[in-house]
Formats: C-alpha cells, structure tokens, sequence
C-alpha cells in the first residue's frame, strides 16, 4: 500500500501529464506534478518506517516478478528522490519551460523520478534493468527538448543523444550480466542472490559478471573514462534536469553497485575492485584539476559530481563496512549538495544569460545575498568543510581506502587514499575559485555591462534552497540517522558475502 | 489407406484461400465493386482465426493434429499445430486484418478494377503462411512457403509504376533462387531419411549413420539459405529495401509482417526436427542472425525515407528473431515467437502512422511544400511532401498525441526500452536461451547491436518531439477512419501488452 503510494502517484500524474493534460497552462502542470510528488513522498515517509513489501509474478516464463520491497539501503535515497522532486517541482514554479509544453516538462520530471523511484525499490535482477531503463526516455526528453535556451538546438540535441547512448551502452552490458546471472544461478531474486553470495559460481564466472555489471553501473556513474556525456548534458540540462540527473540518476549507479554488484558476485568484485579504486582516483584527480581549468560554472558543477561520485567508488571498492557506509553517505551527500549548487546556478545562468566565469557579475554577496549564502554554502559542502555534508562521505571514503579490506592489496588502496586526499584538496581549491570569482570580487559597476541586474531568490524558491541549505548542515552535524539506517543492511550484506564467498 | 481430416482444425488454412476464391467469383458477379472484397476477406479471416485461437484457447504445450496417417505404428500427422505455430498463425491472420485495413479504399486512391485481385492475393499469401506454421511433410511445407511467397511479387508489382516493378523482378529472382535452394534441400532430405516427414525421429534415424548426417546437414544448410531470402536475413536481405520502397504501403506493410510469420514457421518446424540432431545447423543461425543485426541497423542509421528504415530493421529485427534458435530448445522456439509478436504488433503500427502520414502529406502536397525549409530539391518531387521523409514527422508528437504516440510506443518497443516494454521483455527473452547454451561471443555482439537499434529508432522518436517546421503545418492529423482503427488496434496491443507481457508468453506455456 505505502510502496504504491510511493511509486503510483509520480507514474498517473507523469501519464496524465503527457496524454491528458497536454496544452493546459504551467501553473495546473506544476500543481498536478507537486500533488504527484507530494503524495510520493508521503510514501516515501511510510515506506521507510514500514519496510512493505510487493511480490507477485509478471512474466512467468522469463521468471520475471513484479518484486519490490525496501530496507536501510535504499531508504536514505528513496527519501531523498521523492523530496527532490517535490523540490524541483516547487523550484520550477513560475518558469515557463523553453522548447515544450509545460505538461510534457513537468510529465518528463514526474517519469524520471517514478523510474529511479522503481530502481531503488525493486527486487528483481530482470526489474532492476527495465527500471533502470525507465528514465532514459524522459531523461533524454529534459535535456533534448527543455535544455538551456541559450545553446543552438544542435549542442542539445547532441548533448542528449550522448547521454542516450553512453546509457544504453552501459545497459546493454548490465542486460547481458543479468540474464548471464540470472541464467547461471537459476532465480533472479535480488535477495536470494544476495543470500547465496555466488556461491554456487565459479571464480571465472563471479568475474566476468562482475566486469559486466560493472562496467554497466561505471557508465551511469559515471565512472572516469567514461564519463564523458555528463557534462555535456548537465550544461545543457535545464535546471531541473540537472538537479535529476545530478542528484539522482548518478546513485542508480552507486546504487546499482550495491545492489546487484557487491552482494551477489563478491569474490568477482573483489577481483576487480583494484582497478576500480584506481580508476575512481583517476577521475578525482582528473574532474579536480578539469575545474581549476573550466570556464563554464555549469559544467564546473557537473565535473565535481564526477570527483564526487569518484570518492563514492572508492568507498565502495574498499570493501570495508565503512567504505560501504561513506560511499552511501556521499551519495546522499552529493545529491543535496549538487542539487542546491545546480539550482542556484541553473537559475544565476539564466539571469546573466552566461555561464562564463570571466564574464560573470562579480560581488554576488551585495547583488543577491540569499543566492550568495547558497552558493558559499554549496561549494563549502562541495569541498568538504567539517560541519557539512560532503565531509563524512569523504572523509569516510578516504579512510576506508587506507585501512581496505584484507583481501584487497593494501598497499596500492593506500596509494589511493593520499591520492584522493590531493584530490580533496584540488576540490578546496576549485570551490574557492568560483567563489572568489563570483561571490567575492569588486563590484563592477553595472553600467555598459549586458548583464541584468540578479534579483534574488524570494518566496517558494527561497523555501526551497533554504531547506536544501538546512539538509546540507543538518547531515553535516547529525550524520548519525542516516548513518544508522544503513548500517545494519550493510553490515548483513557483507557478512552474508564474507560466509558464503569464503573469504575472511 | 484412408486419411483422417479434421476440417475444423484445418480451417485457419482453408478460410483464407476459400476466401480468396470467393473474392474472385464476387467480381466476376459484381464487378468493380470497392468495398465488397475487404467484408468478404475481413469474414473469411474472422473464420480462419477460430482454428489457432481454439488450439490456444485448448491447452498449453497440447499439439492439434490432423491429416493423420493411421497406418503407421504411431500416427504421423502431416498437420499439427502446437500453441507457438498456432501463436504464429493468430499473428499472421492479424497481420493481413490490419494490411488490409490500411489498404480500405479512400474515395479516390485505389482503381477499383484490381481491388478484387489484390484483396484476394493477400487471402492467399494469408492461407500460405497459416499452412506454413502447420505443416509436417516437406512437400506441403515448401507448397505452402510458395502459396505466401508468389502472390506478394504479384502485389508489389501491382501498381505498375517503375520503382513497384523495379521491386517486384528483385523479389521474384530471389524467391527463385529461394525455392530452387528449398527443393535442392527437400531432394537431399528425402534421399537422407527417406521420407518427406519433418519430424524427430527420421531426423534421428538418418543422423546416425556418417553419409546420411552429412547429406542431412548440407540439406539444412541449404533449407536455412532458403529461408533466410524469406526471413531477409543478411546476407539474403538484398530484395527487402527495393521491395519494400516500391510496393504500396499496405503491400509492404504485409511483407513486413505476414511473410515474416511464414519464414519463420518454416525455420521453426525445421529447427524442431532438428533439436535431436545437435548443433549441426546452430552456428549457421548464429553468423546470420548477428550478421543481419548489424547490417541492418547499420545502414538503417543512413536512411532518410522511412519505408526504407523501415526495411532495413526489418532485415536487423529478422536477426533477433532467428537469434534464440541458436539453442533447440523449446523454450528458444516460444522466444523467437514472442519476439516476432512483438515485432509485427510494432512494425504494423509504425506502417499504420506512415499511411496516416503519408495520406494527410498527399492532401497538401501542392502549395506549402514549396515552404519547407532546408527540403533540396530532390526533396520537393516526393520527398518531405510525400509524408515518407523523416522529416515529414518533425513534431507530429504536437500534432497529433493519437498518431505520434502509436509511432512513438512502436519505435521505443523495436528499440527494447521503456515504455515498450513488450520489445524489451522480447529482446530479454531471446538474449537468454543465447546466454544459456554459453554464447559469449554472440552475447557481446548482441548487446553492441542494442545500442545500435536504439541509435536507430531514436533517430525517428526525436523528430517526433522536434518543432513543426516553421511556414509548414499541414494542421492536426486526421487520418482515414479504417487507418485510425489500424494504428488504435496496434497502439492499443502494444500498450496492454507492454504492461502485462505475461498475456503474450502465457499462450505458449
């Protein structure tokens, strides 16, 4: 009951949006999608103190069932995916979407969210894939049809065809892992797979699974090198895509990962966990210096997700309690801390008509303070200043990797870490960067510059960003709750691996 | 010796040629009738499904016979119809209720004088494939292949223009071909077994001796050459471009639906006899099927007439179907069934909305089409104007959510993603009897050609959300009542089915 109240409303109100409601003005749109979203995450707060549980059969003769249930993993991420949206939504109010109705504008928000909703609800090895592939259609309908006004139709159009395809390029490596899974072990119950730990595989085959399934989370992590379609589509993303995709299309990836990677074939991501971390420290690396160097705030924001989602691999990959435990934690993190600095940027964007940092107004403190305290704090938690979000996962993250499971090479997890903690600090100094640029600096006097005057954030708006600041210093002060509710399903996770898989 | 016939059972074969046969002596009462042909064929294919649906509706896994033998120690049936061939022929009457439907006669479109013949070499062709999916023996196997293969040359030739002929001496060199490689193959198979029975156990006998297996595995060699024309499995797929960009849209739309339904019913009652042989014929399968995948799709991405798209996934689609065949099980058979489902339910609905589109395009193509900008002049004789552009669908998703949605649900379903679930659920079901028997290799080069397909199809889905063009809106889609019914039969199948797919793979078993 509370998991159809959670996932129903987003699905009618998307469904009713795109083939009912189509031509009616924005402000029933955004009505109909913030009663949708509303009502999900009412949802969303009974399934997390519930934990229901849906299973009945779909497709029989492909073992498909229609299986859903939830437990401390994905709570954290359902709760925020449904308070996202309701945000977005909220935030989106007044804005007349470019290039589309609003209907399908508000209908693509309201799919995406009911798919990554799906994903981290459903149990079913088969269900995961179909849900995972649920929001690429609106997804890709955000970025193509609603993006940033100012980029040529061709940029878009381009931009979202690259997300399109490095998606499904990643899926179709995770279909083939899952039917391979689904084929060799005989069921594909997430939680029996889970149970069984692999134990009926052979080491060969634990990696070759691993690698598949992998390599089709890295893509939507996305993980370096293959990360390239993320800043594209973030720069042309209108404001609520961004905060989507940033906030909540990049954990279906991590999420994936725990989900049906970690658990199901342990002693095959063991394998392949070194090469993981190193890759994960890579893309630190490569995302912090890439923002020292980029001009355009819009991408900078889009390449940190990528050193973020870095940090949360290399939990990940250490294979330790903690390491499982700061990667969730960054997730949740990362998604609170990009969606506020998309939204604020997002809309700075589309005040000054660019991007540009050399371009931009500078002294945003005097001209809109309220956006300025947003952004400060947004970067602040972006560089993982003690006391807010982004510090726990990362820190976390980094010590996890120096103190790495025992069947992981120590000495090269150990590397990683120092590297990582360089990391960290390229990410102090590209945060203070875009702030000096833009929050500090001279006032330029406003004479001969094209720019309008920013008029800052007031009324539903500022409600929103100002919840997103208090979520970012709440989980900044009081990790402990979400810390908690995940702690117990990781802890039976791993032990379940470590029994079945045999390993210490 | 007397042979048992069970009329009942045979009826989805006799219905339709009957029909044909009543088409024929109703012109020559009433001539130039328009609309009399289609109640007659619409009837006489009502009838024709009762035989399928009763053997469906029977029991699962059960097999209606007839046509027996009793003088055998265990009947042999020369007719029988498991729920998978009796699936087939559902689809395959389906196929040529809604072609015909496309073809109805708006006022001033069709010369009545060869309504009568092309309603009634569609009958035919109908009878043929049903008979395909039901025979047993290799002599009324192969007649039944030809009774679904002469008279659709005869109908892409019809309408006489150049590019119709041009098609149709392309389609009849191959069927040539086809058939001289399927009797060739027959010859060799009769000679192997010594019987003209499709079926397990001579399969069997014959294999286990060392000249007769070699015989019999050249003779499949060539019966998968033969099919493959059928199927347009690369590298036989040369006619279906040409074929299908000169028919009539209705005729192509046939092509691509009911003689797929027969070429594959003759791969299936040939795979089944295999099944005790082993592996012989299974890497043939392969190669073609991953070969036509990623042919077709490849140079689908370069078409720009949309029939021709359409050709061309059609060759790629043919891949997927014979994919699952790799493994003689039974459940590879009831995959590759579903897949086709799946595949004529969206390409008949994708046709559906080119007819509606093509026939709002021809209702105003003097005038605006001079407006459309960037349109070359190569464009303007019967390019965008003739609504088989792609760009002739830029924003039909605004103009029209009836038509733009129906292409949009069929294309996403080709492509296997969301909300086309039932292709996704079909492409699930046959990447997994691969998986299964340990393809790897295949696996790869099939999940290549997934990203591939969607590259495809979302080539068209995006121009669906895209803008009108500006000085260019030919106002709100309106088809003909007889196409709407198509394209809301089609959406509305693909839609239930999308949602409970179980109802599809349920019939099989």
């Amino acid at each position: 009951m509370a998991l159809s109240l959670l996932l129903v409303p987003p699905l009618i109100g998307g469904v009713l949006l795109l083939l009912v409601l189509r031509g009616t003005p924005a402000r029933l749109c955004g009505a109909v999608a913030a009663l949708a979203a509303a009502l999900s995450l009412v949802g969303a707060v009974l399934v997390s103190t519930g934990r229901p549980r849906i299973d009945t059969a779909w497709v029989p003769s492909l073992g498909l069932r229609w299986s859903f249930a939830v437990d401390g993993i994905a709570i954290p991420l359902i709760l925020l995916t449904a308070a996202l949206t309701l945000l977005v939504v909220l935030h989106s109010r007044g804005v007349e979407p470019p290039g589309g109705t609003p209907a399908t504008f508000y209908g693509a928000i309201l799919l995406t969210s009911f798919g990554a909703l799906a994903t981290f609800t459903v149990r079913d090895a088969i269900g995961f894939y179909i849900a995972f592939e649920l929001v690429l259609v609106p997804m890709w309908v955000l970025i193509g049809r609603f993006g940033d006004e100012h980029a040529p139709a061709a940029v878009r159009t381009d931009a979202a065809n690259r997300f399109l395809l490095f998606t499904v390029t990643g899926s179709a490596f995770l279909l083939v892992g899952l039917i391979l899974l689904v084929t060799l072990t005989g069921t594909s119950n997430l939680d029996q797979l889970a149970a069984a730990a692999g134990s009926s595989l052979s080491h060969g085959q634990q990696v070759l699974l691993a690698v598949l399934l992998v390599a089709g989370m890295a893509i939507k992590v996305p993980l370096w090198p293959v990360h390239t379609w993320l800043p594209p589509a973030h720069s042309t993303a209108p404001t609520a895509g961004s905060v989507l995709l940033a906030a909540i299309l990049l954990k279906m990836g991590t999420y994936g990962l725990v989900r049906v990677a970690i658990p199901v074939v342990p002693d095959g991501f063991a394998t392949i966990a070194p090469y993981l971390a190193v890759l994960a420290v890579v893309g630190i690396i490569w995302a912090g210096l890439a923002c020292l160097v980029e001009r355009d705030l819009k991408r900078l924001v889009a390449y940190s997700s990528v050193a973020h989602m870095g940090f949360v691999v290399l939990g990940l990959s250490s294979g330790t309690q903690t390491g499982m435990q700061a990667a969730l934690f960054g997730n949740i993190a990362h998604g609170v801390v990009s969606g506020l600095l998309f939204m604020v940027v997002g809309r700075l964007k589309s005040q000054w008509h660019t991007a540009d940092l050399e371009s931009v107004p500078r002294a945003l403190r005097e001209l809109s303070p309220r956006y300025g305290f947003a952004l400060v704090v947004g970067f602040a938690a972006a560089l993982g200043l003690p006391g807010l979000i982004g510090f726990w996962g990362e820190v976390l993250s980094v010590y996890s990797a120096w103190t790495a499971a025992a069947s992981r090479p120590s000495g090269l997890f150990q590397v990683c870490a120092v590297v990582a903690a360089i990391g960290m600090a390229l990410a102090a100094g590209y945060s203070l960067r875009v702030l000096r640029q833009v929050w500090a600096g001279e006032a330029a006097s406003t004479e001969g510059s094209a720019a309008d005057p920013a008029r800052d954030v007031s009324g539903v708006e500022w409600a929103v960003v100002a919840a997103m600041v208090a979520a970012i210093v709440l989980g900044g002060l009081l990790p402990a709750p979400v810390l908690a509710t995940t702690g117990d399903d990781v802890a039976r996770l791993l032990t379940a691996s470590s029994t079945a898989g045999g390993m210490p | 010796m007397s042979v048992s016939v069970d009329f009942v059972v045979l009826l989805g074969v006799l219905a339709p040629l009957v029909g044909a046969l009543v088409v024929l002596v109703a012109d020559v009462i009433w001539p130039r009738q328009q609309r009399l042909p289609y109640v007659l064929a619409f009837v006489s294919l009502l009838v024709a499904v009762w035989a399928p649906y009763q053997a469906l509706a029977q029991g699962r896994g059960d097999t209606t016979s007839t046509l027996c033998l009793p003088s055998q120690p265990t009947a042999v049936c020369l007719y029988s119809v498991s729920s998978a061939s009796a699936l087939l022929q559902v689809v395959a009457i389906l196929g040529a209720f809604l072609a015909l439907l496309l073809a109805w006669p708006s006022e001033e479109h069709t010369p009545a004088d060869r309504t009568s013949v092309m309603v009634m070499l569609v009958l035919a062709a109908t009878g043929g494939a049903v008979g395909v999916a039901g025979a047993h023996d290799i002599a009324s196997w192969i007649i039944a292949l030809e009774i679904a293969t002469v008279p659709i040359i005869v109908l892409v030739a019809l309408p006489g223009t150049k590019a119709a002929l041009s098609g149709a001496v392309q389609l009849l060199t191959t069927s040539l071909i086809s058939v001289g490689l399927l009797a060739l193959a027959a010859a060799m198979w009769f000679v192997a077994t010594g019987s003209l029975l499709i079926s397990a156990d001579t399969v069997l006998r014959s294999a286990a001796s060392g000249p007769t297996r070699a015989l019999l595995t050249l003779s499949v060699v060539l019966f998968l050459a033969g099919i493959g024309f059928k199927l347009s499995l690369a590298p036989f797929h040369a006619w279906t471009p040409t074929a299908y960009a000169g028919a009539p849209l209705p005729i192509a739309t046939f092509l691509s639906g009911v003689s797929k339904v027969a070429a594959l019913a003759a791969l299936i009652v040939i795979i089944q006899a295999l099944s005790s042989l082993g592996a012989a014929g299974v890497a043939a399968v392969a190669v073609l099927s991953v070969l036509s995948m990623t042919l077709g799709n490849l140079v689908a991405l370069r078409q720009n007439d949309v029939v021709r798209l359409l050709a061309w996934s059609t060759i790629a689609q043919a891949g997927w179907i014979a994919l699952p065949l790799v493994s003689p099980s039974s459940a590879a058979t009831r995959a590759a069934v579903v897949y086709l489902s799946a595949y004529v339910v969206a390409t008949v609905l994708a046709f559906s909305v080119v007819v509606a589109v093509v026939a709002r395009y021809g209702q105003v193509r003097s005038g605006a089409a001079a407006q459309i900008p960037g349109a070359g002049i190569a464009d303007l004789s019967g390019g965008l104007a003739s609504g088989r552009m792609i760009g002739s669908y830029s924003g039909l998703l605004r103009r029209s959510a009836f038509l733009g949605g129906g292409l949009a649900l069929a294309l996403t379903s080709l492509a296997g993603i969301p909300p086309g679930l039932l292709g996704l659920v079909a492409k699930v079901g046959a990447l997994r009897p691969v998986l299964a028997e340990g393809w790897w290799v295949l696996a790869v080069l099939v999940a290549v050609n997934v990203v591939l397909g969607v590259a495809v199809y979302f080539r068209w889905f995006r121009v669906l959300l895209a803008d009108d063009p500006a000085g260019f809106t030919p106002g709100p889609e309106r088809a003909h009542p007889s196409v709407a019914l198509a394209v809301a039969i089609g959406s509305a199948l693909l839609l239930v089915l999308s949602v409970m797919p179980a109802w599809l793979t349920n019939l099989l078993g």
